[in-house]
């Protein structure tokens, strides 16, 4: 599970979720209200906020599909093998 | 610097203030639905298309199954059209200019008062209909690229290495400094987008049909044979042009700038450039809006007001919109000495 960080960075960016819903792992970001510019700023913060950098494959749309699969992006990323 | 809706208004913030009406996105019915029929303005102006087109509207964008059927072309028209209407009410404020990336480019002629709502709304529809058969065999292999984060320079420099294999492109939108569209052969897309990726750019979305290309002569002349069943008007407000920031004052400049939308690249931070000489310090986008207004050139160099559906649906004092009063001086400030950067 993901920490409190990265629920509220990701939160701040998905205006269509109501605040007392809870961040389900395969919720449909997108959907939510997470639209281009929104991944951009999302991606930015991310690499700041955890000291990492998106690159090669993970520059893409699917990397920002869902909480559970952008959390184990970055996971990956913060790893000391990464 | 960007202000919320309800921040720049609670604030008076004074200036010149610009409309402008954002390029097309995919947008669903329901998310625009409550505003297009229940906004006094949307409703007015949806009677008003209904007659135009001989059907309802708002039923056939509900139903439509493409993101850019005709019917949900006309209806992002509508909606932005009411937007900008209720917003000069609500906020109060007189636009001196307007402008409109893009698909923009058409609610921007018709605020203007270059071409009446009705006639944009069947423009519209008709050239919607001349595009979809245009590409439904021409270019049926080219795809619109958008992708973010790649500096201009990379990008450059990936654009030369397909100028030296011979592989066609075309640069069709530059949305800021690092965010651009680019036109090319679907059989090249995936290396392309590789080569973004390399840059540590993020690739967006590809596009059909494609957009904003010199290749796409033919269907500029198309276009302009429709076009030709339509009069344009003097605009009463400047409307700056997309393509290169130009203040079009006249209604052949209006023509003139809807046909070369489908031959040369839309150039935003150049129209933000355009605005500014203006003396512009405010831009509200009219519209429902992901891209233009939050692009950093142009929160940069605005206050930006969004009048979006949303924002409309809350309750406030309202003073009903007249149209713009005819431009009686064009002066360009300098940007330096009058607007905030």
């Amino acid at each position: 599970m993901w920490d409190e960080e990265f629920e509220r960075i990701l939160r701040d960016r998905l205006p269509f979720l109501p605040p007392d819903e809870p961040l389900e792992a395969d919720l449909d970001l997108t959907a939510n209200g997470l639209d281009s510019m929104g991944i951009v700023d999302l991606m930015v913060t991310l690499e700041r906020e955890y000291d990492v950098r998106f690159g090669g494959d993970l520059l893409s749309l699917e990397t920002f599909s869902t909480p559970a699969v952008l959390w184990k992006t970055v996971t990956a990323l913060t790893s000391p093998a990464a | 610097m960007t202000s919320s809706a309800d921040t720049a208004a609670a604030t008076g913030a004074a200036g010149r203030t610009a409309l402008v009406f954002p390029g097309m996105s995919a947008l669903k019915y329901a998310d625009v639905a409550r505003f297009m029929l229940t906004n006094p303005i949307a409703r007015r102006l949806r009677e008003e298309a209904d007659d135009a087109l001989g059907y309802c509207l708002a039923d056939h964008y509900r139903d439509a199954e493409e993101d850019y059927a005709e019917s949900a072309q006309a209806a992002f028209l509508l909606n932005c059209t009411a937007l900008a209407q209720w917003a000069v009410g609500a906020f109060g404020f007189t636009p001196v200019a307007c402008a409109g990336p893009s698909f923009g480019a058409k609610a921007a002629a018709c605020f203007s008062g270059a071409l009446g709502f009705a006639d944009t709304i069947r423009l519209t529809v008709e050239l919607a209909r001349c595009e979809q058969d245009y590409f439904r065999t021409e270019h049926t292999d080219v795809v619109t690229q958008s992708f973010v984060r790649t500096p201009e320079e990379g990008l450059r420099e990936l654009l030369a290495g397909m100028d030296a294999r011979g592989q066609w492109y075309e640069v069709s939108c530059h949305v800021d400094r690092d965010f651009f569209m680019v036109s090319l052969r679907e059989p090249g897309l995936d290396a392309f987008t590789a080569g973004i990726r390399a840059l540590g750019g993020l690739p967006l979305y590809a596009m059909r049909p494609p957009m904003h290309c010199a290749a796409f002569a033919p269907l500029r002349e198309r276009a302009a044979a429709v076009l030709d069943g339509f009069t344009f008007a003097d605009p009463a407000l400047p409307v700056v042009r997309d393509q290169d920031g130009a203040a079009v004052t006249t209604a052949a400049g209006v023509r003139e700038m809807l046909l070369d939308g489908f031959v040369r690249p839309v150039r935003w931070p150049d129209a933000v450039r355009g605005l500014r000489d203006l003396a512009v310090t405010r831009v509200c986008v009219a519209g429902p809006d992901t891209l233009w207004g939050r692009v950093p050139c142009t929160v940069e160099a605005f206050d930006v007001l969004a009048a979006s559906p949303r924002a409309a649906l809350r309750p406030r004092r309202y003073a009903p919109w007249a149209p713009p009063a005819p431009v009686t001086a064009l002066a360009p400030v300098s940007a330096a000495a009058s607007v905030k950067g």
